[in-house]
């Protein structure tokens, strides 16, 4: 069972439509927890993610939790967000959502994938295998988003959030990790441009730190560059590995919070 | 004709080099080769390729050009590149791949008018995957070996760095670039890579951007720049970039912009 956020953090997130990617496991899961407990009643919650199982066991363990009487309207949606059809099924789910008594949009771009980290950047020959990955990890977060702010357009009394799932690899360059530390910088500065454009729009980078996720296994099992494997190891071994909960927390006070500079770059360390 | 100093016997491949910034490189380059050296120009135009070689060969040349008519945002236009790189002799000083290839996207659009992933996929294709696969593909048809000085130039922007309104695909283009050039220099520490920002230049991309830029505020800038004398010559911002590769001092990844300079 996921701890409840202690009563440090007052406050909520209001009657809100919330929309999380990558939802069935890791971050986005504990994050689908979370902010669960930070949702006035009436709110929708909208978990993506590719398996539908997983998905329907998150919604079930937080209907469990804190949807009874009506005060959470959890929806599993079942996508590949690096597809097209992925991206407007996504879509279609959350303009289904009613929206008039809506105080809060808030969508979490969590879902993102490593890449082959095996590899170094001389060895990505294949157009295709770049692309499929730009598809998921870039463009499908700046069309989702999109579709969204267009789908639930500026008006008073609603509150537009915008997170985009980031990394220190947004900010510094890591061997045999080129096509996640480019997707990260790409979708860093997207989500920057947004910012400036929609002032009215609260947007947010934040680098969650090194989970303790199966994404982090992927990274100490498979990177090619020895070094980069060897100090994730040693961070796994030694303890340093931040649980998706304490990151989460952070992440959860930074919202209520909502003071942060939009379009800010911030990580779990600087807080 | 004297040859001013330069990079020796090369390989220099220039993308995007039928006109604007790409086409005053190679002019400027061409000087700069020994005997024996050569250019390959690829673009999707094959008249103004032709055209550009008609001008560089003007004269005793002894130097190869190459035309590469290709459109680097498929799969077959990379490897259309490529294949000119693997048929070259591989008795060179020096081998120069710039990463010049560029669009603008449609600036006339924010964040929010771009539903369509198909679109943005098509530019990330171009201006984000060509450039590391084709990267990739000529490091490994041009392997090290003593001798063998390896650069790889990424024309970039300030646009890598900041914000602009109206442009999220350029910017987040050029980012992700600047992000993937400065991996390659981590993992390959005998390569010398380098991001050029060359200012804001007097071409056909900065005319879209000051006729079609959606921000007001932005397209009035660039109208002053423009309007005041404040564009660079694609020539001034080259020379720049020619003196730097020729000291050869820059640290392998670092973003460089003509106004640091």
């Amino acid at each position: 069972m996921e701890d409840v956020i202690s009563g440090e953090s007052c406050g909520d997130l209001g009657r809100a439509l919330c929309i999380i990617t990558g939802a069935s496991k890791g971050y986005g899961r504990t994050l689908a927890f979370q902010l669960s407990c930070l949702l006035k009643p009436g709110s929708v919650l909208l978990l993506v993610a590719r398996t539908a199982d997983q998905l329907n066991e998150v919604k079930e363990d937080i209907v469990t939790l804190y949807g009874g009487q009506n005060k959470l309207d959890v929806r599993c949606v079942q996508a590949d967000l690096e597809k097209t059809e992925g991206v407007e099924k996504t879509l279609q789910a959350a303009k289904e959502t009613s929206s008039s008594e809506m105080e809060h949009l808030l969508l979490i771009n969590n879902a993102a994938s490593l890449g082959d980290v095996s590899r170094f950047a001389q060895t990505f020959t294949d157009p295709a295998e770049v692309n499929r990955y730009l598809s998921l990890n870039v463009s499908a977060a700046l069309s989702l988003t999109a579709g969204v702010l267009q789908a639930f357009p500026r008006r008073l009394g609603l509150r537009r959030t915008v997170v985009n799932i980031s990394s220190l690899c947004a900010l510094k360059p890591f061997p045999s990790w080129v096509l996640y530390c480019t997707g990260k910088a790409a979708r860093d500065m997207m989500f920057r441009v947004l910012a400036e454009e929609e002032p009215d729009v609260r947007v947010l980078s934040y680098a969650p730190g090194p989970l303790d996720t199966d994404m982090q296994l992927q990274a100490r099992r498979f990177s090619g560059d020895l070094t980069l494997r060897r100090s994730f190891c040693s961070m796994c071994s030694e303890g340093q590995l931040l649980s998706c909960r304490e990151s989460g927390a952070k992440l959860m006070k930074l919202l209520l919070k909502d003071d942060f500079p939009s379009g800010a770059h911030l990580d779990f360390y600087e807080l | 004709m004297s040859v001013v100093s330069g990079f020796g016997k090369a390989l220099v491949i220039i993308t995007g080099a039928s006109k604007g910034f790409g086409r005053a490189l190679a002019l400027s380059v061409a000087p700069r080769l020994a005997a024996g050296s050569v250019l390959i120009l690829a673009a999707r135009s094959d008249d103004r390729l032709q055209e550009l070689k008609r001008d560089l060969c003007r004269g005793e040349s002894a130097l190869t050009v190459r035309c590469v008519a290709a459109d680097l945002g498929c799969k077959a236009g990379v490897e259309k590149v490529l294949t000119e790189t693997r048929d070259t002799d591989p008795d060179i000083d020096h081998l120069l791949l710039f990463n010049n290839a560029a669009s603008l996207g449609d600036v006339t659009r924010y964040c929010r008018d771009f539903t369509d992933v198909d679109e943005v996929n098509s530019y990330l294709s171009l201006n984000v995957s060509s450039a590391l696969c084709l990267t990739a593909g000529v490091l490994r048809s041009v392997p090290r070996r003593t001798g063998l000085t390896r650069v790889i130039v990424n024309i970039s922007s300030l646009c890598a760095l900041r914000p602009f309104p109206s442009w999220v695909l350029y910017c987040s283009g050029k980012a992700a670039r600047d992000m993937m050039f400065r991996v390659l220099a981590e993992e390959e520490p005998d390569l010398r890579v380098l991001n050029y920002a060359p200012g804001p230049l007097d071409t056909d991309m900065q005319l879209q951007a000051r006729s079609s830029s959606a921000d007001d505020s932005l397209r009035n800038t660039f109208s002053v720049m423009h309007a005041h004398g404040q564009l660079l010559t694609c020539d001034q911002s080259i020379s720049k970039l020619m003196t730097v590769l020729l000291d050869d001092k820059y640290p392998s990844g670092a973003h460089l912009d003509y106004y640091d300079l």
